[in-house]
């Protein structure tokens, strides 16, 4: 049980702020006045007159409207990372309403597509990834949840405050959610050695790579450098690095295991269910027990019920457990004790001590027993393979072998099987409550049935191999018999039988009924005893998440860390922030019981309204994916050695506007993309391009590449092939055998995808760290191991490669040629149409006309008939510049 | 701060300029140079991997590194330690740390091997290597490497990238980075892996980290599609591709027309010839069939068990010949006996891996010095770690992972020839004399390669990062010549 404190030392506030830097990024937010401009009729909302104030101050100009097609394609893509459809280009074309654009933002804005295109912007703020990295480079258990939050986070909108709230500590917010812990697997993204060459400099490794992507992503901090010395450009003493850190410094390191958490408002419904449970089950009970005490006795079927050995507890030593029916004395392995029992004296078992018999039972048999336990076993979550556990009554034998177990799992459960085939029966879990329960485990060799009964309660059954159980040369009790993996807890009335006993005697042992065995013929003939078996005790649902676990409410003392050296500690520090911003104060931390909830304190400082970082660094994010580049170009950092906001009043209104509108990131998108200076064209204008050939006045609109995403996704769309179906674990898309064998174990490298998978979206694609995909790679898929806050935009001839001889490209030019050929008769309006797809604007005679000489060459010249034809156009149409830029 | 200027801009506005679309880059270290730009506006303009002056003159322009993958042993292959032989089979006090963990005694397994001297300097070379043994004139010796990981995972990244936490980019990406390369029809760092697959890690190991990928390596294969995408799809002809891409020329011309000046555009068509132009060059540096029967003999091509990594050696000199700045050989991959990691029968794994090996590259050595490219071009011998003098098990030759002393091997690119620095203690375990770290080896070939270790530089994270870390880091200057 974790240990509380009845009073907690307040948390501390940063240790002695320094005084508040004045640089611009640390000054408090204060709403700048809207200017006035000459042209009071170009502004489409105050956006444009910050951007036209600038432009007039300069004597700029700004570039024309763009014009329609081109500002579908725009916006369409800027939002939903897609191309728009011929029918929305139709429909938005013809429509002269005044408020059509708006009416297409809106549209676009509600689309889920949207959170796909966005979500991926935070992943490669927050290095998501699905692996480990390092030798074996393992996956992340059901990490996917994690992006579909921050998908559905998009599409529903939720207010970025509550958004960071979450992924830092979703786990401590009263009444916290299964999306709100799946939140917290934000702790989990990073690089991972599961073999460290020095395990405690790793663990602060992880959490370096935590408190540093916080500060970039959240704050625009590169409070990293601090790690090992003071900030050389900004005053970020090493002693706040290690302040900063102290807020993570609790959280247990990770394990690789995912946590089971019952799914959201299942644990009343299953409170409720369980009451209603346990009173029918005292009522069959209660009526069996009167059933059993007026039965007539009936005599035993054979000797003494079957039952060949029995373990009571009495009469032995330590070294020799009695059997008092059959002889069989077990051999006794370490210290088992004698305590009161069940009935008589039981068995303890403290970890390292067994016994073993020999193999009393191979063919049918029961074996059936009383166990108390305060703690559950061993196995994964969610295994179900009874050799994974700790041993009650095992003869587990290596490898695929005829060998049968009744082990202790985690949670509390009791799993039993045979081996050859591997067949196991998982019981419910909970029976780790310190009372004693009753296993009785059955198996029929004519049928091979196999069944657990708990309590004298069925709790399943299956059916095993029909073969003599014969592998095991003994039977090991309180451990597996394979050695190791003991189990703790008590044991009593340990009792073998050559024959599978019935649901009615089983209940009469599990309940313990009046007149034994013996009354068991009247039992089966109670109709209160068959609905006693279908009565199914209500299940918990529950879903598997990765998230974050501290190591409890009490945190460890923190040190400065001697030039990043966590084996040197320095001096004593108290969780803080840094001094920099010393205007605000880092709140007290409440503890809860599981966490110190200092990461729940950190949070309330973060998304303060009074934080001036928070707000501006997400303001400039959404404005980057807009237009190209931040008002901050360097969007992870906004000290000293970023760069300065080309419009810091536009800035510092556009945060203000943030929060006046309840911190809805999807109202922000709306007010930059129906801006004047968000619909301008990428103007090519030569006096502009003089005055300011970098744009930093936004006098034009800058064009982009498509992301290696957009590519990809586009050509599925094209093809019309695209799935846009959300959510779930990822997928994974055929890889080059040139690529899988760069793996050291090429086989097991990559997964597979049926047609419809390999068609998803590029989002849901495994992300591994040591395979990256090839087209997303040779596209600037962002690093992730560090917090990518721009991804680079070359130009590599690798990329025309991929696109010119890559599989992938051709296939997708084959399927775009056969959906052509099905939507249009002749070769011109084949191609016409396919540059429509391509371009989303009609197409001009004169591509038509090129590439019709280019069919008519192929076919002629090149012997290629129609479709190949065809498909070649279709590559060249891919893999134009008008495709893969958006202007 | 105070930010120097540049014609008139700031650093960071030239930048935003210069690099075209490289967001965020710091090419800190490539304007601090002398003119590096400044009187040079191609070098600017033409791209990332465009040529660069070096810091100071280089005495190698290019690198070939043998990385042998696994970890050889040192006391097996280089590092002679007589007593080893006198003690093999009994269990001695003696400090390890490997796979599996720190232990305070072992069984010792004497070398397996004789050692004999060869050459004018007299150098001890195990039996393992009777080809290369003839070339010890021109190799110089670390015997006192020591590494910070003995695991596999994190001691490959650190020989490869410096650190050994994951994200960093490698050697090569640096080399290219700092450098550029002179054939832009070839890739500047080029990797070659095991037919049994890559080392552990994979893309990591010729990762460019937080760098554009422009710099990461590409995986060139000896037999077959040399790079990925680069053969023309099946039922193509070059012809056929031709006219498509005049189509596509067109097409984009077009396009640009309307959008003049922009250069992302116009750097997108050109790529496309340059594509094109690979498709042939990259080719036809893998024909060695065009080698001369004797000298595809010299690299072991006539021979199963070399002609693997015989093929590589060979190929690795024809890059050279051809401009590529950086190529990394893979002995060995995937796991276990596939590579150098003898922790079994070590006498069948040494055997195998120096057999595939030795006369290889021995003979790109020999090759390489005949044609007057040694001298320019640094060669590199050695794995991610060495392995103990004691056994792993209970039983058996195998040897666990040794990280605290182990030997590596340069030659060519401004080395001294026939020499050997540092020390193991007397077992060969532990560095004891002149320790060096990875981070000295990198010194010494960026140095080689005319890059200060010190300047060259990359901003990312708001630190200055560098191959050898934040601290000073001084090459081996023992061996330089």
């Amino acid at each position: 049980m974790p240990r509380l404190l009845p009073c907690l030392v307040p948390f501390a506030f940063a240790a002695t702020p320094s005084a508040q830097d004045d640089w611009w990024a640390y000054r408090p937010l204060q709403r700048p006045a809207v200017p006035a401009v000459a042209d009071a009729a170009w502004p489409q909302n105050p956006i444009d007159h910050f951007v036209r104030h600038g432009l007039e101050r300069r004597g700029l100009t700004p570039a024309p409207a763009a014009d329609r097609h081109t500002l579908l394609r725009r916006v369409t893509y800027d939002l939903t990372g897609l191309p728009p459809t011929p029918a929305e280009i139709d429909a938005f074309v013809a429509d002269a309403s005044p408020d059509a654009y708006e009416r297409v933002v809106d549209r676009l804005l509600a689309s889920p597509q949207h959170g796909v295109k966005w979500a991926q912007h935070w992943l490669d703020v927050v290095r998501y990834a699905e692996t480990d990295g390092y030798e074996r480079d393992r996956k992340k258990p059901f990490v996917w949840r994690y992006r579909d939050w921050v998908v559905d986070a998009c599409n529903q909108d939720l207010p970025y405050g509550r958004f960071l709230r979450a992924q830092l500590a979703g786990d401590e917010l009263p009444g916290a959610t299964v999306a709100d812990l799946v939140a917290t697997g934000y702790y989990r993204l990073g690089i991972w050695d599961d073999e460290p060459t020095d395990r405690e400099q790793h663990r602060y490794d992880d959490l370096d790579g935590i408190a540093d992507t916080t500060a970039r992503s959240m704050l625009a901090i590169s409070i990293g450098c601090a790690r090992c010395h003071d900030h050389k450009k900004d005053p970020l003493p090493q002693r706040d690095y290690y302040a900063f850190l102290a807020c993570f410094e609790n959280i247990a390191p990770y394990d690789l295991e995912a946590r089971v958490v019952p799914i959201d408002g299942a644990r009343e419904r299953f409170e409720q269910a369980t009451a209603t449970y346990a009173a029918e089950r005292a009522r069959l009970l209660a009526r069996l027990r009167e059933v059993a005490a007026a039965a007539t006795l009936a005599p035993a079927p054979r000797g003494d019920f079957g039952l060949v050995a029995h373990y009571g507890g009495e009469g032995g030593s330590a070294a020799r457990i009695v059997d008092d029916v059959g002889g069989h004395h077990g051999r006794g392995e370490g210290q088992l004790v004698v305590v009161p029992g069940r009935r008589g004296q039981a068995l303890r078992a403290d970890g390292d001590d067994a016994f073993l018999v020999p193999r009393l039972v191979q063919d049918s048999f029961s074996v059936t027993f009383w166990v108390r336990a305060d703690r559950g076993g061993h196995g994964p979550t969610g295994g179900t393979q009874w050799h994974q556990g700790l041993g009650l009554v095992d003869g587990e034998v290596p490898g695929v072998a005829r060998d049968w177990g009744i082990t202790w799992f985690a949670d509390g459960r009791v799993l039993a099987g045979v081996g050859d085939p591997d067949t196991s029966i998982v019981s419910p879990p909970g029976y780790d409550d310190g009372e004693w329960h009753h296993v009785a485990f059955t198996r029929d060799r004519d049928s091979g049935r196999l069944a657990l009964h708990l309590d004298g309660v069925l709790v399943g059954e299956a059916t095993g191999n029909r073969e003599l159980l014969d592998a095991p040369a003994s039977l090991a009790v309180a451990r597996l018999s394979t050695g190791g993996r003991h189990f703790r807890g008590d044991l009593d009335e340990i009792s073998f039988f050559d024959r599978a006993l019935s649901p009615a005697e089983v209940c009469c042992l599990g309940q313990d009924l009046p007149q034994g065995l013996a009354a068991a013929p009247a039992l089966a003939a109670a109709p209160e005893l068959a609905a006693l078996q279908r009565l199914q005790p209500p299940t918990l649902a529950t879903v598997e998440v990765l998230a974050v676990r501290e190591n409890g409410p009490l945190p460890p003392p923190s040190f400065v860390r001697q030039r990043g050296n966590v084996h040197t500690p320095g001096a004593a520090v108290e969780p803080g922030v840094p001094g920099l911003l010393g205007a605000i104060r880092l709140p007290a931390a409440t503890p809860t019981t599981n966490s110190s909830g200092r990461r729940s304190a950190l949070a309330a400082w973060i998304t303060d309204h009074g934080n001036p970082l928070t707000w501006r660094v997400i303001v400039n994010r959404l404005w980057q994916h807009h237009f190209g580049r931040g008002l901050v170009r360097s969007s992870n950092d906004f000290g000293r050695l970023g760069d300065l906001p080309t419009h810091p009043e536009l800035l510092d209104w556009l945060a203000c506007e943030l929060i006046a509108r309840g911190e809805s990131l999807k109202s922000m998108h709306r007010l930059l993309v129906t801006s004047a200076t968000y619909r301008m064209a990428c103007s090519s204008d030569a006096g502009g391009l003089a005055a300011d050939p970098l744009g930093d006045s936004l006098w034009r609109f800058e064009r982009r590449r498509l992301t290696g995403e957009e590519v990809r996704d586009s050509m599925l769309m094209v093809t019309g092939e695209l799935q846009t179906g959300l959510g779930g674990p990822s997928v994974f898309p055929p890889m080059p055998a040139q690529v899988l064998a760069t793996s050291s174990r090429p086989d097991e490298a990559w997964g597979e995808a049926t047609a419809a998978e390999a068609a998803r979206r590029s989002l849901y694609i495994h992300v591994k760290r040591s395979l990256p995909e090839p087209l997303l790679a040779a596209f600037d898929r962002a690093d992730t191991d560090t917090s990518c806050p721009v991804r680079f935009a070359t130009v590599q001839p690798t990329q025309a490669l991929t696109l010119l001889n890559g599989e992938f490209a051709h296939r997708m030019a084959t399927r775009f040629a056969v959906r052509l050929a099905a939507e249009a008769r002749d070769l011109r309006s084949q191609l016409t149409r396919g540059l429509e797809l391509v371009t989303q604007r009609p197409a001009r005679a004169a591509d038509v006309e090129r590439l019709l000489a280019l069919a008519t060459d192929l076919r002629r010249d090149h012997g290629r008939d129609e479709a190949t034809a065809l498909q070649r156009c279709c590559l060249v149409l891919l893999n134009g510049n008008e495709f893969l830029y958006l202007d | 701060m105070h930010e120097g200027t540049f014609c008139g801009r700031t650093r960071r506005e030239f930048l935003w300029q210069a690099g075209a679309g490289f967001a965020g880059i710091g090419l800190v270290d490539a304007l601090s140079r002398d003119g590096a730009f400044g009187s040079d506006p191609a070098a600017a303009s033409g791209g990332p991997m465009a040529p660069k002056p070096p810091h100071f003159a280089a005495r190698a322009k290019a690198v070939i590194f043998l990385f042998m993958y696994g970890g050889p042993s040192q006391v097996d292959t280089f590092d002679f330690k007589p007593r080893l032989y006198e003690l093999d089979g009994k269990t001695i006090d003696i400090d390890t740390k490997g796979r599996g963990g720190s232990k305070r005694q072992g069984r010792v397994v004497g070398p397996k091997w004789a050692f004999r001297q060869y050459g004018q300097c007299g150098k001890h070379v195990s039996d393992l290597f009777p080809h290369l043994a003839r070339c010890v004139d021109d190799l110089a010796f670390v015997h006192s490497m020591y590494a910070e990981s003995p695991l596999h995972g994190s001691a490959m990244l650190m020989m490869n990238s410096g650190r050994i936490l994951s994200g960093a980019p490698c050697l090569g990406s640096w080399v290219t980075y700092g450098l550029g390369t002179e054939n832009q029809n070839l890739p500047g760092f080029c990797v070659m892996l095991d037919p049994t697959g890559g080392p552990i890690s994979g893309a990591k190991n010729w990762s460019s980290g937080y760098m554009p990928a422009v710099y990461q390596g590409t995986v060139l294969r000896a037999v077959g599609e040399p790079i990925l995408d680069l053969a023309l799809p099946a039922g193509m002809t070059r012809a056929e591709q031709r006219r498509l891409l005049d189509t596509l020329r067109e097409q984009d011309t077009a396009h640009l027309a309307a959008r003049p000046g922009d250069s992302d555009l116009a750097a997108r068509i050109a790529s496309y010839e340059l594509a094109f132009r690979m498709q042939s060059h990259a080719p036809e540096a893998i024909e060695l069939d065009r080698e001369p029967a004797h000298v595809r003999r010299l690299y072991g091509l006539d021979d199963a068990r070399t002609a693997d990594f015989g093929r590589k050696c060979l190929l690795a000199r024809r890059l050279v010949e051809r401009g590529v700045r950086c190529i990394q050989i893979y002995s060995g991959g995937s796991h276990n006996d596939h590579n150098w990691d003898a922790h079994g029968d070590l006498v069948f794994n040494h055997t195998t891996h120096a057999g595939a090996t030795d006369r290889p590259i021995a003979g790109l050595l020999l090759d390489l010095k005949q044609r007057g490219l040694l001298e320019s071009t640094l060669v590199v011998w050695g794995g991610e770690f060495g392995r103990q003098p004691t056994a792993e098990y209970a039983e058996g030759t195998g040897r666990d992972h040794d990280s605290a002393g182990f030997t590596m091997w340069l030659a060519g690119g401004g080395i001294r020839g026939g020499i050997t620095v540092g020390a193991t203690d007397e077992l060969g375990n532990r560095a004891v004399e002149k320790p060096f770290h990875v981070k000295h080896l990198h010194a010494t070939i960026l140095t080689q390669l005319g890059l200060d270790p010190n300047r060259l530089a990359y901003l990312h994270a708001g630190l200055d990062q560098k191959l050898v870390g934040v601290e000073r880091v001084e090459p081996i200057r023992e061996l330089i010549a």
